[in-house]
């Protein structure tokens, strides 16, 4: 288990108990942590299993929380732990396979979302998606992309408070929110690349 | 073009606003003559405007009363006195009980937390149900004292529950230090009010994963494996006690999990 400045130094007892207030700042993040659990898990209980995992490893670990950092990055950061030790042994490791694709994506721009400049009808029409749309395009996401889009333009952390979360180095969270905006540009924009007109032509 | 994989590494912060100086101008230079490169940004920038507009919309899930309940309860580290008010001894054992790392010897990684110990946990004559009943008592206590918010509420030392469970059980157990390396956490003791009876419950997690392992004194039932509430119960008795299991998984990995438990506790 890799709490970052938490790992496993103390062998004594039981932990001194946290200071109310920090318990309390740690608990007002509660909805925020939980919202991000939901991108992490698709399944609720899984989600909510896991806010309360990081809880119990943040009060556990309290002691060891450098007071006059940022608590709530220090909380993501034990969730996006705790995700990533319970999700490494299933099957389905979306980060890694993710990852590579990145990797392989970052420098070369996707076809068909690169046509329109700056002011056009497509991006003022894009102004116009609703926020169900546009959760449901960022749940759609690949897991890395949703992930960075979500830490950066939702709960509007730094790059580097990124970096740390993830365990990736900083280029890659930023190639990261870089190819994640221009999938959701993508799959939001109304002028679909050809191909996709054709199918549409046929339904 | 390699000019625009020069500039590649500084599209997000020029998208964020968040290039100065030298940096942005070099930038906005390459967008005065790269049309792909300009439309890209002015993608990415829609983009991230309209996410960050919609914010407060994207915002509106809360945590549900049950979790924010869980959490809370995860505060206040009252302890729990050694063995207080439990009930006491039922029986009598010779030898220590070392519980070891599970993440080290077991096939399946088992460890994460050992999140809970309780002592005088309930059975209505338990003993004297079917083991599908046991089973099916025994799990929903497992539920029950994993979703209950309160549960984690104490944080005591192992040596304080170890002899919580030899006042109360004369269940001599040895586990390990609140942190060790295997990543054990001991979090709390704490009773469970079912019942009149007397039923040890150890609560653990495996990677946030419940697992409880119940100890029944003055109980000798036929080893099996029963699939109740989505549950797996392993149930073995060792001496005059019995023990079960209980955990989510397939049954071929409670079964190796109960099989390790069941050498430890030799």
């Amino acid at each position: 288990m890799r709490i970052r400045g938490a790992s496993s130094t103390a062998t004594d007892g039981p932990s001194v108990s946290p200071a109310p207030d920090f318990e309390g700042a740690a608990l007002a993040c509660l909805d925020s942590l939980y919202r991000t659990a939901r991108r992490l898990s698709r399944d609720r209980a899984d989600a909510e299993d896991l806010v309360q995992d990081t809880y119990l490893k943040a009060f556990r670990a309290a002691d060891r929380f450098e007071p006059g950092t940022n608590l709530r990055a220090w909380l993501f950061t034990i969730l996006h732990n705790t995700a990533r030790n319970r999700f490494r042994d299933r099957a389905r490791d979306m980060v890694a396979a993710d990852s590579e694709l990145v990797d392989n994506a970052a420098d070369a721009p996707p076809p068909g979302s690169s046509l329109q400049a700056a002011d056009t009808p497509e991006t003022r029409l894009l102004r116009e998606t609703l926020a169900p749309e546009l959760q449901a395009a960022v749940d759609a996401l690949p897991q890395a992309f949703r992930e960075a889009v979500w830490l950066r333009d939702v709960e509007e952390f730094s790059y580097a408070e990124i970096a740390e979360m993830l365990d990736v180095p900083l280029g890659t969270v930023m190639s990261r929110i870089s190819r994640g905006r221009r999938l959701l540009f993508d799959r939001l924009n109304p002028v679909r690349p050809a191909a996709a007109r054709v199918v549409a032509g046929k339904l | 073009m390699s000019d625009c994989t020069s500039i590649d590494p500084l599209v997000t912060p020029y998208v964020d606003g968040e290039l100065s100086g030298a940096d942005r101008a070099r930038v906005d230079e390459h967008l005065r003559r790269c049309a792909p490169c300009y439309s890209r940004i002015a993608a990415e920038g829609a983009v991230r405007d309209l996410v960050r507009d919609r914010r407060s919309a994207l915002s509106m899930e809360r945590a549900s009363a049950s979790l924010r309940m869980a959490c809370n309860g995860l505060t206040g580290r009252a302890q729990v006195p050694a063995g207080h008010s439990l009930a006491p001894a039922a029986t009598r054992v010779e030898g220590r009980t070392w519980i070891p790392s599970w993440r080290s010897v077991a096939p399946v990684a088992l460890a994460a937390s050992l999140v809970v110990l309780v002592g005088g946990a309930f059975v209505y004559q338990a003993t004297l149900h079917s083991s599908r009943v046991l089973a099916a008592e025994l799990t929903a206590d497992h539920l029950k004292c994993f979703t209950a918010s309160s549960i984690l509420g104490t944080h005591d030392a192992p040596a304080a529950v170890e002899s919580s469970m030899l006042s109360a059980f004369g269940w001599q157990l040895q586990l390990p230090p609140a942190f060790d390396a295997s990543g054990y956490e001991l979090v709390g003791a704490r009773r469970c009010l079912y019942g009149e009876g007397k039923i040890a419950h150890l609560m653990y997690r495996d990677e946030g994963r419940p697992v409880s392992i119940f100890m029944l004194p003055s109980s000798v039932r036929e080893e099996e494996l029963v699939e109740v509430l989505g549950h797996e119960a392993a149930i073995w008795s060792s001496g005059d006690r019995t023990f079960v299991l209980v955990t989510r998984g397939s049954r071929a990995e409670v079964e190796k999990m109960a099989t390790f438990v069941k050498a430890a506790l030799q």
